[in-house]
């Protein structure tokens, strides 16, 4: 069996695991992440949605419930936590704008508009206004994203298709990063009589050089372009996931994937190792600190039963907000369902309430109370949170 | 055909007027279709929208009924015979199993033996191995089996393939429009005034015969004649589960009772039924103690069922022919036509197993007043159309696998597009009916908003309507899953509201 101690053990590799990671990693300390498999952030807009609070989701925080993971942060620590972000992606192909006091919006697929924070660069100009000219490239044959759904919102707009063989985002997404393709399709687009104004597309700006191939595309048409983020797989999201996950592993920290946590060790008032299982043979990871960021109920850090609601791995006390008939509201387009308060309650140094190891700490989704959808704070809170037990984590270390 | 201006109130003439597609309403255009008999369909909304659709896709042996109504089973192990013959591409001939678990009554099988061999259902007991052998997820501490001709049946198919016949004639179809008079003169109902749900335009329609077809709705509808037609309504909740967790009916072996009944539909299976006495028909919901129970009586026969993800729930209502009596189960499933001697014709009771011969009936009764002899031949015709379907097999499918749109039942885009053109295409439910698109595990959560975009690049029909259709699907699909919303189920919801919110932002804009 291998043996490797660390001085901390992520579970979960998702943004607020990832964030944790390399809040820690940034610090020094011999950090490593373990996670059963891609994270749910790769099914999202790519964006880091902060608060939906007016015009400064900051300015919010302090009118939420006191016992959202928000208030534990605090406004300054949340700011510091989306600053380590932007630093982090700023240094790579996919970085990001926006500015951490200010919200802005995205064109959705559906013509709709979706309130954000924090965006990738191909989406800085995603923010329309009714009176400017939008040009809407689509490509044959893709499944997830159908232009009229647009153009019929926005009367002063128009459209062009792209002819490809390949139907899903990901495969254009690939085919974008060959030059001769790209080559193509500028010169394709440079062909259209497409009147001023914006060009939008879905994303599919590469996979791995989507900072270089932005670039070449906004240079060669002179004018601002733009992606919007279509359904799962999402390439925005992908892009996120991956950078995070490179950066850590090109930080010198060891992730463990595709693994199951088949047992756990507690040693007195401390959790001591875990036993990580990968088809029949075993791992075991020691840790002085760990931070649980298995994620809430997509990602499976939480499981709802018939009548009652678990956490997987060291079955931990949930919050459960009411009997199962009332965990959903009849409407499928409100937010606030009594399920989204579901969750791990932490005290005030992230550790989980009524845990019985003291040196285990929580982050992400899988806290109670973050009500992710209806105070629009997806990723925000993962970012904000994976920093704040980071912090909370490498002070027991010391 | 008929053609006119969008628009226009129209009036047309046809001899028999049939309101309601369900699959009574359908079986009797077809049989007047071979009859010879001009004729003109209205339906509410799509084929199947009514007990028809929200029915378990069971055809029955008769098995079921053999105890407490010989009469009916007897109809049904008939019929069941003769769709099997005529229905290839809708009918999969599962064979059924009665499991008799520790527990239920000796007596009652004993019973049931004799019962069915007086009918003429054939028969096989079952030892707990041989019947594990052929359905290897049953309880394994089965007392025994009984082995029966019950089939799997696709409701809604059925019905296209009934109607074919009638456009394939001349028959006048017309889907989507709601009945809103009935035209009465010198006491006689001589047609009816029927309004396009989406357009609000007006047809009138005459005819010498007015057949009501309504099911659950069809006192709505004698009443708008003045007539009055007793039934007693009692809704049935049915779960799905995610896998096909049986090839075969599974009925329980004892006096009917709630949760009896495990039924393979294609990738899927659904656990049913409740019986319960309701008053509105268009007001159904599915209590989440219904859905609990209905998968701890699956559980009991399946064991797997227990862990299964459950997809959706939905409820349907049995239109019974009324008696002094509470409880649904008892009520005879047989079917009774009434002559309101004033050109109105109503057809009530019976059940999806029978509803070719409730339609012969129907018609042999129009032929009458008509004074003419033609036979029916509804027994011996195959069904006409189904050498457009895939059929079952999958094989056939998956040569044709480029282009998925619908990934959980691959539906691809041409089939989409295809059925997107056809006159009367106007919903996504005509789509789902006619391509299974969004039936699978997801639900149609992905699919959907991929359908309505093709639709309306096609330019069926303007983006505003088709986000429109979109939300009020999303709601209803909701409605459907949220009494069995834990589990994988609750994971996946999470992930279907997280696109459509949080994506999408469809929330943001109200």
């Amino acid at each position: 069996m291998n043996r490797t101690t660390y001085d901390a053990v992520i579970l979960g590799g998702g943004m607020s695991g990832l964030m944790a990671a390399l809040a820690l990693i940034g610090k020094g300390k011999r950090v490593a992440v373990v996670s059963k498999g891609d994270p749910v952030c790769c099914l999202s807009t790519g964006c880091i949605d902060v608060l939906l609070h007016e015009n400064n989701p900051l300015a919010g925080i302090d009118s939420l419930p006191e016992n959202h993971p928000y208030r534990l942060v605090g406004e300054e620590t949340i700011a510091a936590s989306l600053e380590m972000f932007t630093e982090i992606m700023g240094e790579t192909q996919f970085p990001y704008r926006g500015d951490t006091g200010t919200n802005r919006t995205i064109l959705t697929p559906m013509g709709t508009k979706k309130i954000t924070c924090l965006v990738p660069e191909t989406m800085e100009f995603a923010d329309c206004h009714p009176d400017e000219y939008i040009h809407i490239i689509s490509f044959n044959n893709i499944k997830d994203f159908y232009p009229s759904y647009i153009t019929s919102r926005y009367q002063n707009s128009g459209r062009s298709t792209f002819n490809t063989e390949v139907a899903s985002t990901a495969a254009i997404a690939e085919r974008f990063e060959e030059e001769a393709f790209r080559g193509e399709f500028i010169a394709w687009l440079k062909g259209q009589d497409i009147p001023d104004g914006k060009i939008a597309l879905p994303a599919v700006l590469g996979t791995r050089t989507t900072g270089k191939i932005y670039d070449e595309i906004s240079q060669e048409l002179a004018r601002p372009i733009f992606e919007i983020p279509t359904l799962p797989p999402s390439m925005p999201g992908l892009r996120l996931f991956r950078t995070l996950k490179n950066t850590f592993l090109g930080m010198g920290g060891s992730i463990y994937w595709g693994r199951d946590i088949s047992s756990v060790e507690k040693l007195g008032a401390q959790l001591e190792a875990l036993t990580l299982s990968n088809q029949g043979r075993a791992t075991r990871v020691q840790g002085k600190a760990f931070v649980l960021a298995t994620g809430s109920f997509v990602s499976g850090g939480l499981y709802a039963a018939m009548d009652s609601i678990e956490e997987r791995v060291f079955g931990l006390p949930v919050h459960i907000p009411e009997e199962r008939e009332h965990w959903f509201k009849d409407n499928f387009f409100t937010t606030g369902h009594a399920i989204e308060r579901a969750g791990i309650e932490v005290d005030s140094s992230f550790r989980p309430i009524d845990s019985p190891y003291e040196n285990l700490f929580a982050c992400g989704s899988i806290l109670a109370f973050s009500e992710v959808m209806k105070y629009g704070c997806g990723h925000g809170m993962a970012v904000a949170t994976g920093f704040a037990a980071a912090q909370k984590c490498e002070e027991y270390i010391q | 055909m008929l053609h006119y201006r969008e628009g226009m109130n129209m009036l047309l003439n046809t001899d028999v007027i049939i309101i309601g597609g369900g699959s009574t309403g359908c079986g009797i255009a077809r049989d007047l279709a071979l009859r010879g008999i001009p004729h003109c369909l209205i339906e509410r909304y799509d084929f199947a929208s009514g007990a028809t659709g929200a029915c378990h896709g069971l055809l029955h042996s008769g098995g079921r009924y053999v105890v407490n109504d010989p009469e009916a089973a007897a109809e049904c192990i008939s019929e069941n015979m003769i769709l099997r013959k005529i229905g290839e591409k809708c009918v999969e001939p599962t064979g059924g199993l009665f499991v008799r678990l520790p527990g239920d009554s000796k007596r009652y099988r004993d019973n049931f033996l004799r019962r069915c061999a007086a009918t003429g259902i054939p028969t096989e007991v079952l030892s707990p191995s041989r019947a594990l052998d052929l359905v290897p997820n049953l309880n394994p501490s089965l007392e025994e089996a009984i082995t029966v001709p019950d089939c799997s049946i696709d409701p809604f198919r059925l019905c296209m393939l009934n109607v074919t016949s009638s456009e394939k004639r001349g028959g006048e179809i017309l889907t989507h429009h709601q009945i809103i008079e009935i035209i009465k003169e010198h006491g006689r109902c001589v047609g009816v005034k029927a309004q396009e749900q989406t357009t609000g335009d007006i047809k009138e329609i005459r005819g010498k015969v007015i057949i009501n077809a309504g099911g659950a709705w069809s006192d709505r509808i004698a009443t708008l004649a003045g007539n009055k037609v007793r039934l007693s309504l009692s809704k049935g909740s049915l779960i799905i589960a995610n896998h096909r967790l049986t090839n075969m009916v599974l009925n329980r072996l004892r006096p009917a009772s709630d949760g009896d009944l495990l039924v393979p539909n294609e990738a899927v299976c659904l656990s049913g039924t409740t019986s319960l006495t309701v008053e509105n028909p268009d007001d159904l919901e599915v209590y989440p103690s219904e859905v609990d129970m209905l998968a701890r009586e699956a559980t009991a026969m399946v064991p797997e069922f227990g862990t299964t993800r459950l997809i959706r729930t939905y409820a349907g209502v049995r239109p019974l022919l009324s008696a002094d009596t509470d409880d649904g189960r008892e009520i005879s499933r047989g079917f009774r036509i009434i002559d309101h001697r004033d050109g109105m014709l109503s057809i009530v009771g019976g059940k999806l197993t029978t509803y070719r011969l409730m339609a012969e009936k129907m018609t042999d009764t129009v032929m009458d007043i008509f004074g003419l002899k033609t036979q029916c031949t509804t027994a011996e015709v195959p069904l006409e159309g189904q050498e457009e379907l895939s059929g079952y097999p999958l094989s056939k499918r998956l040569k044709d696998i480029s282009d998925i749109i619908c990934e959980c039942e691959l539906v691809n885009r041409h089939d989409v597009e295809r059925v997107a053109q056809k006159v009367g295409t106007r919903h996504i439910g005509d789509i789902q009916h006619r391509t299974r698109l969004g039936m699978g595990p997801c639900q149609g959560g992905f699919c959907t908003y991929r359908a309505l975009g093709i639709m309306q690049e096609t330019g069926k029909m303007t983006p505003q309507e088709s986000t429109r259709i979109l939300k009020e699907f999303l709601q209803r699909r909701f409605k459907g899953i949220k009494p069995a919303l834990w589990g994988d189920q609750l994971r996946e919801e999470q992930l279907v509201e997280s696109i459509y919110l949080g994506i999408l932002a469809m929330e943001q804009e109200q």
